[in-house]
């Protein structure tokens, strides 16, 4: 045909076929992209999560408190027990009537940017958590009276009452040092830049994509952080996570229960790291069927979580019926089995309600539902409460259920809390994030009193602490299932995390 | 019909879409077992007890299968009912309806054209809830052009035939013309386009359920189980395959009976079976004009 390429169609289909094996070779070795680049020498890619914010007074998530502390550091820490231990701070001090704390921080301490990270800078970043509009710590800092620099090292916080709880609370979120540089001068770019002084700086942030994070000389502790590269991706689907982990995509991956012999059948270091996470029904005892105190009674008693544990949970975690993990002060032995299951026992709580036809009810899950949610569903059907599941998008969760308070019942997780006080506030108190209802009982507000009076080195705390525990679980609806530790998979590059209830630790860890 | 039954092919699709029919219809009384029943043996491998094994809470596969025949089928079938009562009254009215009314139509049906059908579904889900029925109005919607244009352009081709202005001349109504000449001659092509949608909107039910929207667990549908199955891949890599399965025939099948219809429709079908001309033959009879002929 004149005036055409002298080409038949199997030399077009060659040339085609070539073309797509540049653009794909093209895409795999591409470590620019969007895409993770494989894990390198001293680089940690993790497909793990990634915040609602880098700002720590913002970001709506308690999980969200592992992925700041790559960035921030906090005035204390947690040791493996739940103790508070020195970070930014190397020492604090109590007045007698525990009104006042001064924490004194250690000599020397930078930003990541290299400005002073002294008690000036500290005070400053409180008073903006405790009073900023939009600040989701404030409450619980809201005893706070007033936050002063004494001196270049000594923080001064001055309460309005007795409250033992501030090293223990300031090892979370609320205590990270946000560098007041940046938030004085546009505190808007910290939801998607850090400033900090933490073992990384956040170099490059694509919202919902992927985080990268480069080793912080400024950090205090920078001689024992020695990976150079942080890169931090949303957590991969249950499918492909132990694949993308055995490919190299990334060097740590987020598993479930179900994929541990996969990973491990694949090469891959699994680690099944303690954590506070305990799964939780949020009831909302406003809305029907759950403004019945039998019907709350009867979900208590009605749902089998060894079973759930068993097959939802692959046998890995703890049956537990109260917010702290097994081992942690907080943790009431003597509540034993409060709620063991016994369907007998629901079916005859909802006949003496007047209920014995059943009631029927929405159960509100994240898409797509947790197996768990299914079981729990077919266990409730059992004794009587017909729940439909509703699917939530995970990004609209807090919204809905927690700001709008719009759903009956839900299934979530609490991530736990470094202050027991800081728990039950999101909880079990009036501003309680966790409190649908917005439900309140004067015998635990009391209680949680005595707690904050109390020293935590004190030898009645764990009592004082315990009996809350008991009162909070026994007063309030929400049914805590299981507590549900955090597994990993690792490539052998890199070397094992230590464990630890609360924060992931990078200190000494390597890779490659 | 008996012209479509003399090819094999048809028949094949015909006998597999009416055992999916029988199971839509009985699926869930012939199965084992309850579908949401939750056995003790969670994940089991198939086996006797088991015919497909377990799935991730214990309930028996195969009885799933079975009982989740019914809503993807009947999802389907309303989103091709909607495009149906949608398209084709639009597509026959469009022609009758002067310039402007004309000019409109194409329009809103370049506009839905435009719109990806998954996209659309999510949308109205979260606008109206998120349900089977709402999706499937929202997939109906978008089924609705294909339907329009064909009927359209069966409609433009006859309208202009002998036969019709002769009718029109005599003082026929628009109804008895439509009725008399036109519906008979759209038919086919409509159970063409009819059986291709539901296959299309078949995997779109399925699609939705895969994402998680239009039915809710622990309801079975062949999207949904296959969706829930990829989470435990390396414990039962096979389990997708049954769903998997029951989708590629159900929508092969209606692919098979579309192309049938189609030469079945167009005399290309030998009396004694299963030749079929070489030489393939416009669909629509008479041939489809330009719109500007018909002006």
């Amino acid at each position: 045909m004149p005036g055409t390429l002298p080409l038949s169609r199997r030399d077009l289909l060659r040339a085609g076929l070539g073309a797509g094996t540049l653009f794909a070779l093209a895409a795999c070795g591409s470590g620019s992209g969007s895409g993770p680049a494989a894990g390198g020498s001293g680089v940690i890619t993790w497909a793990w999560q990634l915040p609602t914010s880098w700002d720590p007074i913002t970001s709506s998530a308690g999980s969200d408190v592992q992925m700041l502390a790559l960035a921030y550091d906090a005035l204390t820490a947690l040791d493996p027990s739940g103790k508070a231990i020195g970070w930014l701070a190397e020492k604090w001090e109590y007045n007698d009537e525990g009104t006042a704390v001064t924490f004194t921080l250690q000599p020397d301490l930078k930003f990541s940017d290299g400005t002073a990270l002294n008690a000036d800078a500290v005070a400053r970043s409180l008073n903006r958590a405790r009073t900023a509009k939009g600040s989701l710590v404030a409450p619980q800092l809201a005893d706070v009276q007033e936050v002063t620099a004494e001196g270049e090292l000594d923080v001064l916080i001055t309460l309005t009452e007795t409250n033992f709880q501030y090293p223990l609370l300031l090892a979370g979120k609320t205590g990270m040092v946000v560098n007041p540089g940046v938030f004085e001068k546009d505190a808007s770019v910290l939801a998607t830049t850090a400033a900090g002084s933490g073992p990384f700086t956040l170099t490059s942030y694509t919202e919902n994509d992927h985080a990268e994070l480069r080793k912080n000389p400024q950090f205090h502790l920078a001689d024992e952080i020695l990976v150079e590269e942080f890169r931090l991706y949303p957590a991969p689907d249950a499918a492909t996570a132990v694949a993308s982990a055995a490919s190299g995509q990334y060097n740590v991956v987020r598993i479930g229960a179900a994929n541990i012999d996969a990973a491990q059948a694949a090469g891959l270091e699994v680690q099944v790291l303690d954590s506070m996470f305990v799964a939780v029904l949020d009831v909302n005892t406003t809305k029907a069927p759950f403004d019945n105190p039998a019907v709350v009674q009867a979900l208590k008693f009605g749902i089998d979580r060894e079973k759930i544990r068993q097959v939802a949970k692959f046998g890995v975690g703890d049956v537990n019926y109260q917010p702290f993990p097994k081992g942690y002060v907080g943790y009431a032995e003597d509540l034993g089995e409060v709620y063991a299951y016994d369907p007998a026992k629901a079916r005859q709580i909802l006949a003496d309600a007047g209920l014995s036809g059943g009631v029927k009810g929405t159960f509100s899950v994240t898409a797509p539902p947790h197996p768990a949610t299914e079981q729990i569903q077919a266990q409730l059907k059992e004794i009587g409460i017909d729940l439909s599941i509703e699917t939530i998008p995970g990004s609209e969760w807090t919204q809905i259920v927690y700001l709008e308070h719009a759903k009956a019942l839900g299934y979530d997780g609490f991530a736990g809390r470094e202050s027991p006080v800081q728990a039950f506030q999101v909880l079990f108190s009036e501003t309680g994030l966790m409190n649908p209802a917005r439900n309140r009982d004067p015998e635990l507000d009391a209680q949680i009193a005595k707690v904050r009076a109390t020293p935590v080195d004190d030898p009645s705390y764990p009592e004082v602490l315990q009996e809350a525990t008991r009162i909070a679980v026994t007063n309030f609806p929400n049914v805590f299932l299981y507590n549900e530790p955090f597994i990993i998979a690792r490539q052998k590059s890199v070397t094992e995390l230590p464990q630890s209830p609360s924060l992931r630790r990078f200190e000494g860890i390597s890779a490659g | 019909m008996s012209r479509l039954l003399r090819i094999r092919s048809a028949r094949i699709a015909l006998t597999v879409l009416a055992l999916i029919a029988f199971l839509a219809l009985f699926g869930e009384r012939i199965a084992p077992y309850d579908p949401l029943q939750q056995h003790p043996d969670v994940l089991a491998g198939p086996s006797l007890n088991y015919l497909m094994g377990t799935d991730y809470v214990g309930r028996d596969v195969f009885s799933r299968l079975l009982a989740g025949t019914r809503l993807s089928v009947i999802g389907a079938l309303e989103a091709v009912t909607v495009g149906l009562l949608i398209g084709v009254p639009a597509g026959l009215a469009s022609v009758w309806m002067g310039r402007v009314g004309e000019w409109i139509a194409l329009r809103l049906t370049d506009t839905l054209m435009i719109l990806p059908f998954t996209v659309f579904a999510i949308a109205v889900a979260g606008t109206l809830g998120n349900g089977l029925h709402q999706a499937m109005i929202a997939v109906g919607l978008l089924t609705s052009p294909a339907f329009f244009r064909i009927s359209r352009a069966v409609a433009l081709g006859l309208r202009s035939a002998q036969y019709v202005e002769a009718a029109e001349l005599m003082g026929a109504s628009r109804w008895w013309v439509l009725r008399r000449h036109i519906w008979s001659k759209v038919l086919p092509n409509v159970a063409v386009a009819g059986a291709q949608t539901m296959g299309s909107a078949l995997l779109v039910v399925a699609s939705l359920a895969f994402l998680g929207l239009g039915i809710i667990p622990p309801t079975p549908t062949w999207g949904g189980m296959l969706s829930a199955d990829l989470g435990f891949l390396d414990r039962q890599p096979w389990a997708p395959l049954f769903p998997g399965l029951m989708l590629v025939l159900t929508v092969g099948s209606l692919n098979v009976l579309a192309d049938c219809i189609r030469e079945a429709s167009s005399g290309r079908v030998q009396r004694r079976g299963l030749t079929r001309l070489t030489k393939p033959q416009p669909v629509l009879t008479p041939e489809p004009v330009l719109e500007k002929e018909t002006r």
